[in-house]
């Protein structure tokens, strides 16, 4: 697939150019900054576009520039890549979208296998987020007040941090040993108890109810 | 005392404040450092073994060893100056933190921003009150001023003392009531 990273570190910029082209893909812009980034994609689209979060424009110019590519390129595919997999920057990610977006760490997109996996799920219109990340958001339920999460049975919350994952309901069925109707039925009855009903579209449903349980973290749900 | 020793003793007093706000200042730069530098070229190294040609799981341990480095950089960042701290200010750095350790607190902080040296001194004496409190605990914080105001409820009153290790050589105030302690942390 075509592919366009900006990163402000050299070397690791380099290791990526390498690890894609060795993973067969075009790699059609590598910068060193968002701004750069933009000017580059502005006549030549790509399927995925790949940002650091911590580089220029600072101080978070990977946010910035993926607000900018969402509106300018809205089939474009975005990663962010990240020394950290922080709630916080995971909450602003899904506020710029819900669909064909990922959040990873740098480290754990080192092999053409998860490089190659990560880049097609996003640009197949799934969200990818770091596996660390998502269990340690729906594993570690703070307190009853205001976590709407609480309410849910340990199997439906299996099933959320499956979900968190952007995993599809084949794969959660799989995982946990269950019928593709049961992780239906636990779906829907998180949907009930995070009260998200039907005007949603299933999959945006999906990342709400991520959403609904960082928010109520956050207490704002 | 004479007023000359007064105006000595003021004057060392403010060369103090200066020098703790200069520390907070050096650990927020040591972990740009460890970010910019240490950790961006370990995690290049995770890539560069990606496209080496070995056997899958010689390269998978290599780079389960090289992930596990970066984990302890970056528990080591966080007890320098969490980049969030910088970054977003308290109210998220401590909201981060809540969520990482599964900590019982409720936490009500304005988005004003501090200073590194005040965030940085309020944030690390609520790591320590935290560690110390079996919970629940309310945390609020809001800048009155030139004042970063800091009140928990719920927490033992003999963890003023070490919410004072921090407030003090900022020249900040604490006090201790029987179920609540207050901090006032100099913004700036």
């Amino acid at each position: 697939m075509r592919v366009a990273l900006a990163e402000d570190g050299a070397l690791f910029r380099q290791g990526l150019v390498m690890l894609l082209e060795a993973a067969g893909h075009e790699v059609v812009a590598c910068e060193p900054g968002g701004d750069e980034l933009l000017r580059a994609l502005a006549d030549q689209p790509v399927d995925v576009a790949v940002l650091d979060i911590r580089m220029p424009p600072e101080p978070d110019g990977g946010l910035v520039t993926a607000e900018r590519l969402r509106a300018s390129h809205p089939d474009t595919g975005l990663l962010f890549l990240s020394h950290y997999a922080e709630s916080h920057y995971l909450v602003r990610i899904l506020e710029i979208g819900t669909e064909a977006i990922g959040y990873r760490l740098k480290e754990k997109v080192g092999s053409v296998d998860v490089l190659s996996d990560t880049l097609t799920r996003i640009a197949d219109g799934e969200i990818v987020i770091e596996p660390v990340l998502a269990r340690r958001l729906v594993e570690k339920p703070r307190n009853d007040r205001a976590n709407v999460v609480a309410s849910l049975s340990e199997r439906e919350r299996d099933v959320l941090k499956l979900m968190a994952e952007g995993r599809a309901n084949g794969a959660i069925a799989g995982e946990l040993y269950v019928s593709g109707k049961a992780v239906e039925k636990h779906i829907a009855s998180i949907f009930d108890k995070l009260g998200l009903h039907a005007d949603a579209t299933e999959s945006n449903r999906r990342v709400l109810a991520v959403l609904t349980y960082l928010r109520s973290q956050r207490g704002e749900g | 005392m004479t007023t000359a020793d007064d105006a000595t003793d003021a004057t060392d007093a403010t060369a103090g404040r200066e020098r703790r706000r200069d520390h907070w200042q050096r650990r927020r730069r040591l972990e740009r450092r460890l970010h910019d530098g240490a950790a961006l070229r370990i995690s290049s190294l995770a890539l560069r073994l990606g496209v080496l040609d070995a056997p899958r799981e010689q390269i998978d341990a290599l780079q389960g060893e090289v992930a596990d480095a970066l984990d302890e950089l970056r528990a080591v960042a966080a007890g320098i100056y969490p980049p969030l701290l910088h970054e977003a200010g308290l109210g998220p750095a401590l909201l981060e933190r809540v969520r990482a350790t599964g900590a019982d607190v409720a936490l009500d902080v304005a988005d004003d921003r501090c200073g590194p040296a005040a965030e940085g001194a309020a944030y690390f004496a609520l790591v320590e009150v935290l560690t110390g409190s079996p919970g629940p605990l309310a945390v609020g914080a809001h800048r009155d001023g030139t004042e970063l105001v800091v009140r928990i409820g719920g927490a033992d009153p003999a963890l003023a003392a070490v919410v004072r290790d921090e407030a003090a050589p900022l020249g900040g105030t604490v006090e201790a009531g029987p179920d609540t302690i207050v901090a006032r942390f100099p913004c700036g």
